[in-house]
């Protein structure tokens, strides 16, 4: 990482740092912000982004594209959320347990998919099918009350992972996405990153190089499903409440697959930028109603502005948003 | 020749000036004009029940024109209401975001959300600012099974639904010799559907009924063919369904199709049974029974609410009355608070008496959040029409059952 990088880097964390400081600072000054819906909206970009990350490192840097990455997020999910409500643990203590749940689906799902040899569509079409199957247990079994779902008591203090106060929600979501991108960074410095994206552009040739491909994808997917499922028990204990189809359900995957695919897949910062950018459009769009009276009642425009901003984008940017960085710089580097 | 002098203003004259005009003028006029009441209304107007959200958001913005249009709050000097309209997008998360954003803009109260998960999320968010959240609809117990001081339903919960809907199928099938003795239950595998059929599959034995099967379907599903298929072979008596609008609806078509003969179909919480269903599908719909919301028929207000709506090309379907009884309940509450400051409206509202008279339950009597006094009606479908078959006070029909078969 360049110094300008990582001078851009720590400007950037001081700025997301101080951001709830700052909008409390112009809500308490009459600037007329809504302070906490901001920091709210902040949570959801670090939020998604650290989700989005951990597809990242399976389908971005290892080229392993899922469509059913949901189903770690579900796991992470229900698995603290079982050990909390019925079992009583202390919330704090079910989330690394949730974590390592989440590792251990990617690694039997890893191992079932790709001793089979299934690779390309056909695994993304796999990780979908397990999805499936573990939002249809989840709806039949009783200890995860079926589709009644489960509600975690309110009892907002910090020692229950519960907050009052959206800021602590919000540093606990930003430090969560640091530490996706220490993790993404990491892969693009070490060994493991390496041969994860020697198996991502050609993975005969990197067998022939000597790199047990097989235990390298199934590392890398239990790796992104602890990730994931970390992000599952964050949002349980955020909004207090899952069932089958909100832990498991197939718009969670697309959420991340998109994030990624937006900000740039493989990309260190693809995830955050996608989750940024995305975010700001929905919230935006959605704002729209409030700002121009005369739309009061076209909420639908909010989604078809959503829609067309994201075909633009894919459309113009097929290697995302950080992909333009890199062809201006490309472009750069030719002019000179 | 005019200076330009004589027209310039200094900084002192114009501090002098406006103190003097806020302390002689501005008080009456600010007093004749007291500041509105924000209320934030989150429903699903976009998303797989973007409808039964647009329909709830109607209603609400009718109760909201009807106060202002009657003066508003006298109790806090006329006070309008304002309707601060925010999209969930059927989602949880954004729910959730929405009351965040409203309580940054002040509301004094929240009505919502229609799905069950999201009304669950969103008053748990809204429990931190102590602000009131009014359940318009949200048929799930657990709403008001938290101990939550700031939530409040009209309405009842499938528990009550179920109880209700069981009773008067049990007192019709005995009236009628009692010939029908099972059932298959159909349900979405939501919350809602879920909860519904279980209370349901434990209480059918309780009138004699056998439970053949319970079915479960995702939403959205476009296809039944299996599912009917299914029932015909187990050759229930009643088939029972608790789902959405469009799966309520494409499971009626299709057993009608496959002319499946049952003695009768009988929802609770059916989501497709409403004026648009019977009058689009009068054949598929005709002597379906369901027992869901509904206004009280012999109310003279719910007719003409209910012309009212339809003059403006809706349907009058439970949600726009719902919302709209949710709504006046909140401006009765205002009115006896004579503020809209979050513990004095919690407390107007916990010790509510209102009847709201355009649904058939008498005075509002809160325990834990739950009206005491909310009951469903039992509807039957007639010739593209709705009648109320059950309970007695508010019926304006007889039932019709068991229904004809397909020849």
């Amino acid at each position: 990482m360049s110094r300008g990088t990582l001078a851009l880097c720590a400007a950037g964390l001081l700025a997301a740092i101080l951001y709830p400081l700052v909008v409390r600072g112009l809500a308490g000054a009459g600037v007329g912000v809504s302070a906490n819906y901001l920091i709210n909206v902040g949570m959801l970009v670090f939020f998604v982004a650290f989700i989005g990350q951990s597809w990242n490192i399976a389908g971005g840097f290892a080229g392993q594209t899922s469509f059913g990455h949901v189903v770690f997020f579900g796991t992470g999910a229900y698995c603290s959320t079982i050990l909390h409500v019925t079992h009583g643990w202390n919330p704090w203590l079910a989330w690394p347990v949730a974590t390592a749940a989440g590792a251990l689906v990617g690694w039997a799902i890893g191992a079932l998919a790709f001793r089979a040899g299934l690779k390309g569509s056909y695994f993304a079409l796999i990780t979908l099918a397990f999805a499936e199957v573990f939002r249809i247990l989840a709806n039949s079994v009783e200890f995860t009350r079926g589709g009644l779902g489960m509600l975690i008591k309110a009892d907002q203090r910090p020692e229950n992972f519960q907050f009052r106060d959206p800021m602590w929600i919000y540093y606990l979501a930003l430090a969560l996405c640091v530490v996706s991108l220490a993790i993404a960074w990491q892969l693009t410095r070490g060994r493991f990153g390496a041969r994860l994206v020697a198996i991502r552009e050609n993975e005969d040739a990197a067998r022939a190089l000597g790199i047990d491909v097989y235990t390298e994808k199934v590392k890398v997917l239990a790796l992104s499903g602890a990730m994931c499922a970390a992000g599952g028990t964050f949002y349980a204990q955020k909004y207090l409440y899952i069932d089958p189809s909100i832990a498991f359900g197939v718009d969670k995957s697309v959420e991340m697959l998109l994030v990624s695919m937006v900000g740039g897949a493989g990309t260190v910062f693809g995830p955050l930028v996608g989750s940024l950018v995305l975010t700001a459009i929905n919230e935006g769009t959605r704002s729209l109603a409030s700002v121009v009276p005369a739309l009061k009642n076209v909420q639908p425009l909010s989604l078809i502005v959503y829609g067309a901003m994201l075909i633009l984008i894919v459309a113009r940017l097929p290697d995302g948003l950080m992909g333009l960085f890199g062809r201006r710089k490309s472009g750069k580097r030719h002019d000179a | 020749m005019l200076s330009k002098r004589k027209f310039t203003v200094s900084r002192r004259d114009f501090v002098a000036g406006s103190t003097a005009a806020s302390v002689l003028g501005f008080p009456a006029i600010l007093g004749a004009q007291p500041a509105a009441i924000k209320v934030g209304f989150i429903h699903p107007v976009t998303g797989f029940v973007a409808y039964n959200g647009q329909q709830g958001r109607l209603g609400a913005q009718m109760a909201v024109e009807d106060v202002n249009k009657a003066g508003g709050i006298r109790s806090m000097g006329g006070a309008r209401l304002e309707a601060l309209l925010g999209d969930s997008q059927s989602k949880v998360e954004v729910g959730v975001s929405e009351v965040e954003k409203m309580n940054e803009a002040g509301v004094a109260a929240y009505i919502g959300c229609f799905q069950s998960p999201v009304g669950i999320a969103a008053s748990q968010a809204a429990a931190k600012y102590n602000t009131p959240f009014l359940i318009d609809v949200g048929a799930s117990d657990l709403i008001v099974n938290r101990g939550l001081k700031n939530v409040f339903r009209l309405k009842p919960g499938f528990g009550v639904c179920v109880d209700q809907g069981i009773s008067a199928l049990g007192a019709m099938n005995n009236a009628t010799g009692g010939n029908a003795k099972s059932a298959v239950i159909v349900h979405e595998s939501g919350e809602f559907g879920t909860g519904t059929a279980r209370l349901l599959a434990g209480k059918l034995p309780s009138i004699g009924f056998e439970v053949k099967e319970v079915i479960k379907h995702d939403n959205p599903t476009r296809n039944f063919d299996n599912v009917a298929l299914r029932i015909r072979s187990l050759a229930p008596d009643v088939v029972m369904m608790s789902n959405y609008g469009n799966e309520y609806t494409l499971l009626a078509r299709t057993l009608h199709q496959q002319k499946v003969n049952l003695a009768g179909m009988y929802s609770v919480l059916g989501g497709g049974f409403n004026y648009r269903f019977v009058k689009e599908l009068p054949d598929v719909a005709e002597n379906m029974m369901d027992t869901n919301h509904w206004f009280n028929p012999k109310s003279a207000k719910a007719q003409a609410l209910k012309r009212r709506v339809e003059a403006g090309g809706a349907l009058f379907t439970f949600e726009v009355y719902l919302a709209y009884a949710t709504t006046m309940l909140l401006a009765d509450s205002l009115q006896r608070a004579g503020s809209s400051a979050k513990d004095k409206l919690t407390e107007a509202l916990a010790s509510s008496t209102y009847d709201t008279e355009i649904l058939p339950y008498g005075p509002t009597k809160f325990v834990n959040g739950q009206n005491q006094g909310s009951r469903a009606s039992v509807m039957q479908a007639r010739k593209g029409d709705i009648v109320v078959i059950a309970p007695e006070d508010v019926a304006n029909a007889r039932p019709v059952f068991p229904k004809p078969k397909y020849t």
